[in-house]
């Protein structure tokens, strides 16, 4: 049973507290205040809510001119639009290595009735293209807000986080011991192990626990830092498993399977199966768990291509 | 904190006008030389974007020679942004010439390991707090710093240096209408109206004019000026007193 949260309302809830404490704390949008929950910031705090409009571009580089002003601003809006902004992204925040927090809503395919043209599923690669900039993706409600404060409190320089709408997997039943630069092994590998990536976290282990009853023991690791990556525990596991498999609701290439294949070969860590979107686009869909069905992105399909996987390794 | 969003005035006329005139003397001065310096540097093998640092070079000498050092005297922190970063000839003679980097080190521009890059970067030379060069982008930038002074209550300004060509870039018109909309009169653009840009005149690749009545009808006060040091330094001067986002347009001399 896979029980769903809100990214959104996480983040909301947290810069609402955060707001509180840091006086210096700047949101901007491009007028999605309403759908990414920045605007309840902005009713709070109206002196330190900038909506540009919008203009994703506009709104990265006014963000890069209030960090350089010595504020901490935190840039909002869908994933798929801040993409646009991709070029300033890098240019400005990442080569001057400033002090803004990117947070994206509506990624993947959370934004199911919009279809393929709101569904971004290229941006973890994008985004871990670039020099020096770190890139987070949360599993759930209470990690959300656990590396939201994270990232505005204690991170200093360019980050990207990437969130959905309200597709968050409930995974975690309390807030503590996340960190920006962190994994966070869900449950014990033996015989294989899943990294797993935001709502794909909470899917991959429902996939565990149905594989448990075919006999075979999965674990679960959530990669909320997908850059920099902890290749260290990536290797370790995955060297004492037999088959590794990464999830994710994003294009495989570039995104955390291009990761952890990048760990893993050069490693010489075993084999690797990559579990995701495969070179396509969204779709508009009634439910979001139609359209995570129709991209075989489920825990009964997780689980099933996991065990036909198996068969081809060998146990 | 501020944060009530009403509009930041100016800080205009606070200083002695001695102390501008003295400022203005000594920029004029470093100025000669720091055209002997770019005219050395075009003809030495080192020349690029020649046209647009030519241009450039006046307004660059009056922002940093006169305009940013005039704002300590009168309180106001003030920053330059080269939007139009290729125009890093012109900046780096004038640095020179204003000895804030040795006139021995224009012989590195553009050679590896050299700290004048092609497109200057943050904090490798003097006066310059962000890299450019991807053009399109200072006036969004400019408006961040503008806004933090509604936030912190720390007067700033800032004056941005944008080519004629560069306006082809969406997002300058995304930030200027975010500039009106928010009431930033603590942003100046300066616009190179050198009616040139990289394959051709401006008005035959992609037209600009009425120039003037599209920063008005964004909501801007233009101010039009010739590309002489004098006419810029009053522009500015000029500028200080609008309680709105002031563009300055510098056209040819003839």
């Amino acid at each position: 049973m896979v029980v769903f949260e809100s990214y959104r309302r996480a983040v909301s809830s947290i810069l609402l507290e955060l707001g509180e404490r840091l006086e210096d704390l700047v949101v901007l949008d491009a007028d999605t205040g309403r759908s990414t929950g920045s605007l309840a910031f902005g009713k709070k705090f109206p002196g330190r809510y900038v909506n540009v409009g919008i203009s994703e571009q506009d709104l990265i580089g006014t963000a890069a001119g209030l960090a350089l002003a010595g504020l901490r601003p935190v840039a909002m809006g869908f994933a798929m639009f801040l993409m646009r902004a991709f070029e300033q992204i890098r240019n400005t925040l990442a080569r001057d290595r400033l002090n803004v927090k990117v947070i994206a809503t509506h990624a993947g395919l959370s934004p199911h009735i919009d279809g393929a043209s709101h569904q971004s599923l290229e941006d973890l690669a994008l985004m871990r293209s670039i020099p020096g900039m770190t890139v987070v993706s949360p599993a759930d409600f209470n990690s959300t807000r656990a590396l939201v404060r994270a990232a505005v409190e204690d991170h200093v320089g360019p980050l990207y986080m990437r969130l959905g709408r309200d597709n968050a997997v409930h995974v975690y039943d309390n807030e503590d011991g996340f960190r920006i630069g962190g994994l966070r092994v869900v449950r014990d590998p033996v015989d294989i192990v899943i990294y797993a990536v935001g709502p794909m976290v909470g899917m991959s282990l429902e996939a565990a626990r149905i594989l448990e009853t075919r006999g075979i023991r999965a674990g679960v690791v959530d990669v909320y830092t997908v850059k920099p990556i902890d290749s260290a525990t990536i290797t370790r596991l995955s060297t004492r498993t037999i088959l590794s498999v990464t999830v994710e609701e994003h294009n495989t290439a570039g995104g955390l399977g291009g990761a952890v294949a990048e760990v893993l070969a050069e490693a010489g860590a075993g084999r690797l199966m990559r579990i995701g979107v495969h070179e396509r686009f969204g779709t508009s869909s009634k439910t979001y768990l139609d359209l995570v069905e129709s991209m075989d992105l489920t825990p009964r399909e997780i689980a099933a291509k996991i065990e036909s996987a198996l068969a081809t390794v060998g146990r | 904190m501020r944060g009530d969003g009403a509009p930041i005035s100016r800080l205009g006329g606070g200083s002695s006008p001695q102390a501008l005139r003295d400022l203005v003397s000594s920029a004029s001065s470093m100025l000669d030389g720091a055209w002997a310096l770019f005219e050395d540097l075009a003809s030495n093998g080192s020349a690029w974007h020649v046209g647009s640092s030519r241009s450039a070079l006046n307004i660059i000498a009056v922002v940093f020679g006169v305009w940013i050092p005039h704002g300590r005297d009168l309180g106001v922190k003030r920053f330059g942004l080269l939007s139009k970063g290729h125009a890093s000839m012109a900046l780096y003679t004038w640095l020179a010439a204003s000895k804030m980097i040795p006139v021995e080190e224009l012989k590195s521009y553009l050679r590896l390991g050299s700290r004048l890059q092609a497109h200057p970067e943050a904090f490798k030379v003097p006066g310059i707090i962000v890299s450019t060069g991807s053009l399109g982008q200072g006036l969004s930038i400019a408006n961040g710093i503008a806004l933090a002074s509604r936030i912190d209550g720390i007067p700033r300004e800032i004056a941005v240096i944008l080519g004629d060509g560069e306006l082809d870039e969406g997002q300058v018109w995304e930030a200027a209408a975010t500039a009106s909309s928010k009431g930033l009169s603590n942003v100046t653009a300066i616009v190179d109206r050198n009616m040139t840009q990289h394959t051709g005149r401006t008005e035959d690749v992609k037209a600009k004019e009425p120039l003037d009545d599209r920063w008005r009808s964004f909501g801007w006060h233009v101010i039009t000026v010739r590309n002489t040091f004098d006419e810029i330094v009053a522009a500015l001067e000029e500028a200080s007193a609008v309680d709105r986002p002031v563009a300055v347009i510098v056209r040819p001399r003839s």
